[in-house]
């Protein structure tokens, strides 16, 4: 798993962040430490479904997209 | 909409919770409880102190900015707005000099961290990646005295010790203002920032009650006017603000975005169709109808050029017109609308004249500078003269007198222009063209010409109508635009080359041209009245050593009022060493830090384009 998929990862740019528990300045798409916890993103969420590529739907009826950020949605439902 | 406003302040106070459940650092877990516990109240609640207001101010500016694809939106007199909450708490003895400044420096963080997501074309060619929040200090209070305070002269040390591209400042002049204020001001200008711009803030107002008193603007409330954006101004209102039981009055914005309308018109570029009968010799397209005149006196290329620019003026109109239309039809500004008066008491919103004063398109153009100088080299060296016939200049002109195009060569430095092997041939009439009067020298014959263009441009835009069924009015601001419009002109008149850059700005002189000292640059800028206009832009460079210590400050404060007081309405300056920029050319690596003026905004050198560098 990468960073930019961890719920600790905070992103500064489309390269780079920093890890909200250390404060280490990490590479997005680097590999994850051992404190990997899967970020709320709509991909791994039930109620997500892809439809084609980088596209799909929340319980069939609004449009999402698997990388979309859904810490704040009330429905997230983790895999 | 409130709801979810709520709803996202306290998604930021959860976040706030979960980073402190991360630390483990005593003083860091205190300061994100501290910033939860702000958040969660201020959701709900109003500002209990000035952390809370600043917290509050940015909180508005980023929801707004959510709402809208934007760049400009200013914070305007934020020094003056928060004033009454720092006042209670440093009188309290909650708050210290100290810790105003470090609160300060966090929001020039947070404002540099802005980014505006629109078109390529936009945010690079137009903005050079610039978000334009423009924070006003000084100006005259509602009764008519001085506005400023403690807290700005603050605003300006943080500006000082937190040197970031925002928020830029913008230093209302009046002659009521204090000495130590404006000293404060020159101190901030002289370490290179390019900030603050220094503004005639009595021009300002003229302007204002010139085209908003027919809604209404009286004296006193013309008084709370800020600039929006680069430089535009604005009109504003005092609202009462009640802090612990105390009323005061604060200025605020009261109409919508005031730069918006006819954007960027070319000026060197308009008067190149007319020499080549409506036709951009670039692409080969037309773009104008055939003008079929045979330009056989200067009057006659001045009215096909005024023809020609009218047409442009009432297309754009109707274009952005149309834009304006669809935009508040499909994505209105709520949160923005909420924010201004009268849109509350009004019950509509911004698109739907819900604001107090709504006067408020314009008409953009650059090159201003490049085609006075290109009309005085036509009328001179062809029609007063007789030295060079106007197809001869046409001629020169396909030719880049005998120079590579800049586009070719990548080279946009006006001394390092390639020449071919039969530049020769081209020599005399570019000698002739660079020899004639240029603006920026006092010369009555260059000056009367951009005069003329200046009276004639503000007059005209009345002809055309806003959305809003209110006339356009006359904007003056370069922007970006000098560079990307430089790109796709041919060789002027005026001896510049194709592909480099106009003169920035509108009423800064074409590089290397104004040759009689900056005093005659005054009084060609000042020779027309500014406040016909939203605004006028000069830029001018000034070496460190001019400026060095005290009496550097004061001689430089005193050419300042000088100009302001010939009835100009900006100049702002780079304090820059151009040994220095030119190994940063070469070693940018070496000047992350760097930061520039261009036209209205102040820039990381790094970030800027080539153009812009080189020039």
């Amino acid at each position: 798993m990468k960073h930019y998929d961890c719920k600790y990862y905070l992103n500064t740019d489309v390269f780079k962040g920093k890890c909200k528990r250390d404060k280490n300045s990490i590479n997005a798409d680097d590999t994850a430490c051992d404190h990997f916890e899967k970020a709320q993103k709509c991909k791994y969420c039930s109620n997500f479904t892809l439809t084609g590529e980088e596209l799909g739907t929340c319980m069939n009826k609004y449009d999402a997209y698997p990388e979309m950020n859904a810490v704040t949605c009330n429905d997230f439902k983790a895999i | 909409m409130l709801e979810g406003l709520q709803t996202w302040i306290l998604n930021y106070a959860k976040e706030s919770r979960f980073m402190a459940s991360l630390e483990t650092d005593k003083i860091q877990i205190e300061e994100y409880l501290d910033i939860a516990e702000r958040l969660e109240w201020l959701s709900k609640n109003k500002p209990r102190t000035f952390h809370d207001a600043l917290q509050m101010v940015w909180i508005f500016h980023v929801a707004v900015l959510n709402e809208d694809a934007i760049s400009g939106l200013s914070p305007g007199r934020l020094g003056q707005i928060l004033y009454p909450f720092w006042k209670k708490d440093m009188d309290k003895g909650i708050l210290t000099t100290e810790k105003t400044i470090e609160l300060l420096e966090c929001m020039r963080m947070k404002f540099t961290e802005l980014d505006c997501f629109a078109s390529m074309g936009v945010v690079g060619g137009v903005l050079s990646g610039n978000t334009f929040n423009n924070l006003c200090v000084g100006g005259l209070n509602k009764n008519g005295d001085s506005a400023a305070n403690e807290l700005e002269m603050l605003i300006l040390e943080s500006a000082m010790s937190c040197d970031t591209p925002q928020p830029t400042l913008s230093l209302l002049y009046d002659e009521k203002l204090p000495e130590e204020f404006l000293l404060k001001g020159i101190e901030c200008t002289k370490i290179g920032t390019g900030y603050p711009a220094w503004i005639n803030n009595r021009v300002a107002m003229e302007f204002l009650l010139n085209n908003y008193q027919k809604e209404g603007l009286q004296l006193e409330e013309v008084r709370a006017w800020s600039i929006g954006g680069c430089l535009e101004t604005s009109p504003g209102s005092w609202m009462p603000l009640d802090v612990d039981g105390e009323t005061w009055f604060i200025p605020g914005g009261s109409a919508p975005a005031t730069s918006v309308g006819v954007h960027f018109i070319s000026l060197p570029k308009v008067l190149e169709a007319v020499l080549f009968d409506g036709l951009d010799k670039r692409t080969g397209i037309r773009v104008y109808p055939v003008h079929g005149s045979k330009l056989d006196s200067y009057e006659e290329i001045w009215n096909v050029f005024k023809k020609y620019f009218s047409l442009t003026v009432e297309v754009l109109t109707l274009t952005n017109n149309i834009q304006h239309d669809i935009w508040g039809k499909i994505s209105p500004s709520i949160i923005n609308s909420m924010l201004k008066p009268d849109c509350l008491e009004t019950g509509k919103d911004i698109s739907n004249k819900g604001c107090r004063y709504n006067r408020t398109f314009n008409v953009e153009v650059c090159g201003g500078v490049n085609l006075a100088n290109s009309l005085a080299s036509i009328k001179k060296n062809v029609f007063d003269e007789k030295k060079l016939t106007l197809q001869e200049l046409k001629a020169a002109i396909e030719a880049n007198f005998g120079y590579v195009s800049a586009l070719e060569t990548g080279s946009y430095s006006l001394i390092e222009q390639v020449k071919t092997k039969n530049y020769t041939d081209w020599l005399k009439i570019h000698k002739l063209c660079l020899d004639a009067p240029k603006y920026g020298n006092d010369d009555k014959y260059v000056d009367t010409i951009f005069r003329d263009w200046q009276n004639w441009f503000s007059k005209m835009c009345e002809n055309y109508r806003s959305l809003y069924d209110e006339p356009l009015y006359s904007c003056q601001i370069s922007v970006s635009t000098h560079a990307p419009m430089g790109a796709v002109t041919l060789a002027t008149s005026d001896g510049r080359l194709c592909g480099t850059t106009f003169a920035d700005g509108s009423v800064s002189a074409y590089p290397g041209t104004d040759t009689n000292g900056p005093y005659a640059l005054f009084n060609s800028a000042t020779c027309y009245n500014h406040s016909l206009s939203q605004n006028s832009q000069l830029n001018m460079k000034i070496h460190p050593s001019v400026v060095r210590g005290r009496e550097g400050s004061r001689k430089f404060l005193e050419m300042i009022k000088a100009y302001l007081r010939r009835g100009s309405f900006h100049v702002q300056f780079n304090i820059v060493d151009s040994r220095m920029l030119k190994d940063a050319q070469k070693n940018p690596e070496n000047y992350r830090g760097l930061m520039v003026r261009v036209a209205g905004f102040t820039q990381y050198w790094v970030e800027l384009g080539k153009q812009f560098r080189m020039k």
